[in-house]
């Protein structure tokens, strides 16, 4: 019979195995639940695929969306329910970065004690300044496009707008090609050819890398040929210093110094700027960017310092690169959710940060003119990027250099034309409504 | 039947009081639940208990050795359970056994020196030993002493009852205060047309389960803690039926009732082991007899071939081939050492998860294969034997997969349950969702969504209960039948034959790889199989079967007077066994 007794631990390994198993279970249950409460097929929380509790608040505790006597509600005014449609989502989670998908769990109440249990849902307070947005969503007008704006010294994310949108409770008809990725957030889920903006970092690189710099001048015929090809510039800029060519976007100069530089250095900038990987800002996963290395003493090469080739950046990087700018090289990680915090990431020393502000500073001031700025204190370079259809991206990417107004910026016009003249003028129109603010 | 009706819903339209009482019951159960399940462990497992002592071995230098067991080995072995330690004595020399009527036989087995009573050798048949007898092994000397009627009486006397220090009465109260809390709720989430039949099922559990109590009193029984967690489980069984399919409150009941009265005339039978040693062969018959039917008559249901349709009733033969698959498995220790071949019983085995896997009832399958395991090891000891049954069961499996798709594709699903919510993981993601959203206490008894998914109530059951009851209570469940496990081992070393040792611990193995199956397999940590929890499960077949298997568990309990499946020792004295109490049929 000992024998036997024994042998009945084989009956006590399998209830250490249903013990440990339940062990997994409850972790999983208390890392997990909230994805599991949050699944769309939940009836406890959604109605045919729509979140029946919970409500976003901006910045100003603007009811953004919510759910109220079994009806979904969105903000009051249409052009704020287009405006923030991006950053809050639609009733049906196709835009997948909205905060209402991603922060469902939040947003249902949930917590691992009470489950979905307490009814009333939970609130979600967000950074954005719906008036804010609705002013660049109108803007932005009928052109697609983005307008992200993020304080630079608290990383919050005060307008975040795309275009095309819609008026989520008068849903119109989507296809076409005027809706065309209408559920993309093309401020973080796009990426596009950046054009002269991308001469922020091909400029950083050279400040840290090109000892006599400040002395040379840059002479610009209208083109270079490089191996045997034309690379054109914008004008004929003849003998340039430094500050002149970055103010001129001169691509003679830029295409001397990429091939001066080489692929690797830049493609070592524009990787530790951030725009080549995926960024994350509250878990939101944004687009990395593109940039190919071609051979040393290509024309590829020189365009790839120009912002042209293959080179691809989301709106979102670049104006998280303004903010690094802005703030002596140090990038406070931008968030939307009021109250969490990113921490921060050093992208540049304070001195190749110091420079670079005046470089951009020296732009609005000498080039693109301050009168058409007026009172901001300005830093910013324009882009006009190719797009290869005879058509350009319009980009204008900056700053304020304002303690009282730390705005950092992207404005970006799909084949909107000049970056000046489309994104600059819609950056000043927001720029100054954010101020006023 | 209609007064009541009007009385329940006169009860639940006033809603002020009820909503008030409805927010702490969600609090209240849990509470009561760990209170009844820590009661139940500490009674079972913490307790000290005597063992028995049938007697007594006096070597000629030296103590008495008691023996403990209707079983004992003796040999120089540590593991024997009567060691001793001469270089002339083998290993394992000899076997003394105790029958049903209390006659001690004295086997040789094999020994290398030989043993005698009264100087006469030991045939193969085993010799009879009479108290005061002397028995021989090789040149070693014992005399045998068994205890007397006043010994055995003045033992029963002292030994230590369960139920003295934890009152089993007032555990079933707080067993009660739990369904009647629970009750409490469906009378706000069930329909108005269905509460008067959920709270009759509720007040006819709670009825049964003080019936039970006052017929175990009336045999002079006190520990019924096992009981009380099937109880309690199926009060679970209970909610759950009253959520998904509360027009089946009626046959839940009879279900349950069908169930305890199954497990009285088990437990019965088990009590005299000679009767239970004739039946073996039978019950093997009557299991392949019952598989074969199902193979030929079998209707298939959701790709399993495993119901038979009688008079109306639907049955799933499986369910009850277990119960005899376990009295067949089971032996007493003087056949393990006379006859060491475990042939039969593989061949037995074969034949039942070869004709559950052609039904294609993978789950079961592998619940009997585990169960096999346990069987084949603990009879046999033997690693290489259980080591080369899984290989070879694997083999078998990895056909099977190959042969039924609706199996690879679970397998292939597994782990994988996200990346198809709405194809291959839909049942999983939906149990999943639902478990999370009870979060500890439950969203309240009825007020779910999951029991409108299929075979919520079977197969993913246990996240109904997280839903419904809350994390707290759907592990507690878990835990229950752990305890039952646990219990059963503590039990094995005090067991009387190893009939009733085995047999105990094959029913909770069986019931273990049940609950692990299920449970693990609706959340995805393991493929999801579609097997039963014991008593909580929705489905008639498997209930009943679960009552029979807790009494081989009761047969293994020999604390004093604490089982009715275990005579007193003081009843064995009595000339007439036939005539001893057994009014235990309803």
């Amino acid at each position: 019979m000992k024998k036997i007794k024994n042998r009945a631990f084989a009956a006590l390994l399998l209830s250490i195995f249903v013990v440990a198993g339940l062990g997994v279970y409850v972790a999983l249950f208390l890392t997990d639940g909230s994805d599991w409460a949050t699944f769309t097929a939940n009836q406890t929380i959604y109605q045919n695929g729509v979140l029946k509790t919970g409500t976003v608040y901006d910045r100003n505790g603007v009811i953004l969306a919510g759910y109220a006597d079994g009806q979904r509600i969105y903000a009051q005014d249409p052009i704020v329910r287009a405006a923030c449609l991006h950053a809050v989502g639609d009733m049906s989670g196709n835009i997948g970065t909205g905060v209402m998908t991603q922060f469902a769990d939040e947003l249902v109440g949930y917590n691992p004690v009470t489950g979905l249990t307490d009814s009333d849902g939970g609130e979600l307070h967000i950074t954005i300044d719906s008036a804010l947005n609705a002013a660049a969503y109108n803007a932005l007008g009928t052109r697609k496009g983005a307008v992200i704006i993020c304080d630079y010294t608290t990383g919050e994310i005060i307008c975040m707008t795309s275009s095309p949108s819609y008026d989520p409770l008068n849903v119109p008809d989507l296809t076409g090609e005027f809706y065309d990725g209408v559920y993309l957030n093309r401020c973080i889920s796009s990426t596009f050819t950046p054009g002269s903006v991308f001469k922020i970092i091909t400029l950083s690189a050279a400040i840290e890398n090109i000892p006599d710099l400040y002395e040379r001048s840059f002479w610009c015929p209208g083109s270079v040929e490089v191996a045997g090809v034309a690379i054109n510039c914008s004008g004929i800029h003849g003998t340039q210093t430094i500050e002149q060519a970055f103010a001129n976007s001169c691509n003679c100069a830029f295409a001397e110094l990429s091939l001066e530089l080489g692929a690797d250095t830049l493609e070592e900038y524009a990787s530790d700027f951030g725009l080549l990987e995926q960024l994350e800002f509250d878990g939101i996963s944004t687009a990395a960017g593109r940039f190919d290395k071609d051979v040393d003493g290509s024309p590829g090469l020189a365009w790839s310092g120009i912002g042209q080739f293959n080179d691809l950046v989301s709106p979102y990087a670049m104006m998280r690169l303004a903010a690094a700018i802005a703030n002596g090289g140090e990038a406070v990680e931008p968030h939307i959710l009021i109250g969490s915090d990113g921490g921060s990431a050093r992208l540049m020393s304070s001195a190749t940060a110091g420079e670079m502000r005046d470089f951009m500073s020296y732009n609005v001031v000498n080039n693109y003119g301050e009168w058409n700025f007026p009172g901001l204190s300005l830093c910013a370079k324009s882009g006009t990027a190719e797009v290869g259809d005879g058509t350009s991206h319009a980009w204008f990417v900056g700053f304020l250099d304002d303690p009282e107004h730390p705005y950092a910026f992207t404005v970006m016009v799909e084949h909107g034309g000049g970056g000046l003249s489309v994104a600059g003028n819609i950056a000043n129109i927001v720029l100054q409504e954010a101020v006023k603010g | 039947m209609e007064k009541i009706s009007q009385f329940f819903e006169s009860l639940a339209s006033d809603g002020e009081f009820f909503t008030g009482v409805l927010g702490y019951t969600k609090y209240i159960l849990p509470a009561l639940a760990i209170w009844l399940l820590v009661r139940c462990v500490c009674s079972m497992l913490a307790e000290k208990y005597e063992p028995e002592i049938w007697g007594y071995l006096k070597p000629p230098r030296g103590q008495f050795i008691p023996i403990r067991h209707w079983e004992c080995v003796i040999g120089r072995s540590p593991s024997s359970d009567v060691v001793l330690d001469f270089p002339t004595i083998s290993r394992s020399h000899a076997v003394l056994v105790r029958n049903g009527r209390g006659t001690w036989r004295l086997y040789d087995i094999d020994s290398r020196g030989g043993a005698a009573v009264n100087g006469e050798p030991v045939p193969e048949h085993g010799s009879v030993v009479n108290t005061g007898d002397t028995i021989v092994l090789a040149d070693i000397p014992l005399r045998f002493e068994g205890l007397s009627d006043e010994q055995l009486e003045m033992q029963s006397s002292r030994r230590h009852r369960p139920g003295g220090t934890i009152s089993p009465a007032f555990s079933l109260f707080i067993l009660t205060m739990f369904q009647f809390f629970l009750a409490m709720q469906f009378l706000f989430s069930a329909d108005a047309e269905d509460i008067a039949s959920i709270m009759l099922a509720f007040c006819a559990l709670t009825v049964t389960q003080w019936l039970y109590y006052f017929i175990t009193r009336a045999l002079r029984r006190t520990g019924i803690e096992v009981e009380t967690i099937a109880f309690f489980l199926c009060t679970l069984g209970t909610a759950v039926c009253a959520s998904s399919t509360p027009d089946e409150m009626l046959k839940q009941m009879v279900l349950t009732l069908s169930g305890i009265i199954l497990f009285f005339i088990l437990g019965w039978w088990l009590r005299d082991l000679t009767r239970v040693k004739l039946m073996r062969f039978p019950m093997a018959l009557c299991a392949l007899g019952a598989l074969a039917v199902t193979l030929v008559f079998g209707q298939d249901e959701y790709g399993a071939k495993n119901w038979l349709s009688i008079g109306g009733f639907s049955i799933q033969p499986s369910e009850f081939v277990k119960i005899a698959y376990i009295y067949v498995g089971a032996s007493t220790l003087d056949r393990l050492y006379r006859n060491r071949n475990l042939i039969f019983y593989i061949g037995f085995s074969a034949v039942c998860v070869g004709a559950l896997a052609l039904m294609g009832d993978f789950g079961t399958a592998l619940i009997f294969f585990v169960t096999f395991l346990v069987i084949s090891f603990m009879r046999s000891g033997n690693i290489a034997t259980v080591v080369l049954a899984v290989s070879s069961a694997a083999l078998a499996g990895f056909m099977m997969l190959n042969i039924k798709p609706h199996i690879a594709q679970r397998f292939a699903s597994w782990g994988h349950i996200w990346e198809d919510p709405f194809g291959a993981g839909y049942q999983q993601t939906r149990a999943l969702s639902a478990a999370a959203s009870g979060g500890l206490f439950g969203v309240g008894a009825g007020e779910g969504w999951l029991h409108d998914v299929f075979a919520a109530d079977t197969d993913m059951v246990f996240a109904m209960l997280c839903e419904e009851l809350g994390l707290l209570i759907a592990v507690l469940a878990v835990l229950a039948i752990v305890v039952l496990a646990l219990f059963t081992v503590k039990n094995a070393a005090d067991g009387r034959s190893s009939f009733y040792v085995i047999a105990a611990c094959a029913s909770v193995s069986m019931m273990l790889t049940q609950l692990a199956l299920n449970v693990f397999g609706s959340v995805d940590i393991l493929p999801f199989t579609g097997v039963t929890f014991p008593f909580v499960s929705m489905g008639g077949s498997s209930l009943i079967s679960c009552w029979a298997l807790l009494a081989f568990i009761k047969a293994s309990d020999t604390r004093q007077n604490a089982s009715f499946v275990v005579k007193a020792s003081s009843l064995f004295s009595a000339e007439d066994f036939e005539d001893e109490e057994d009014g235990e049929e309803e």
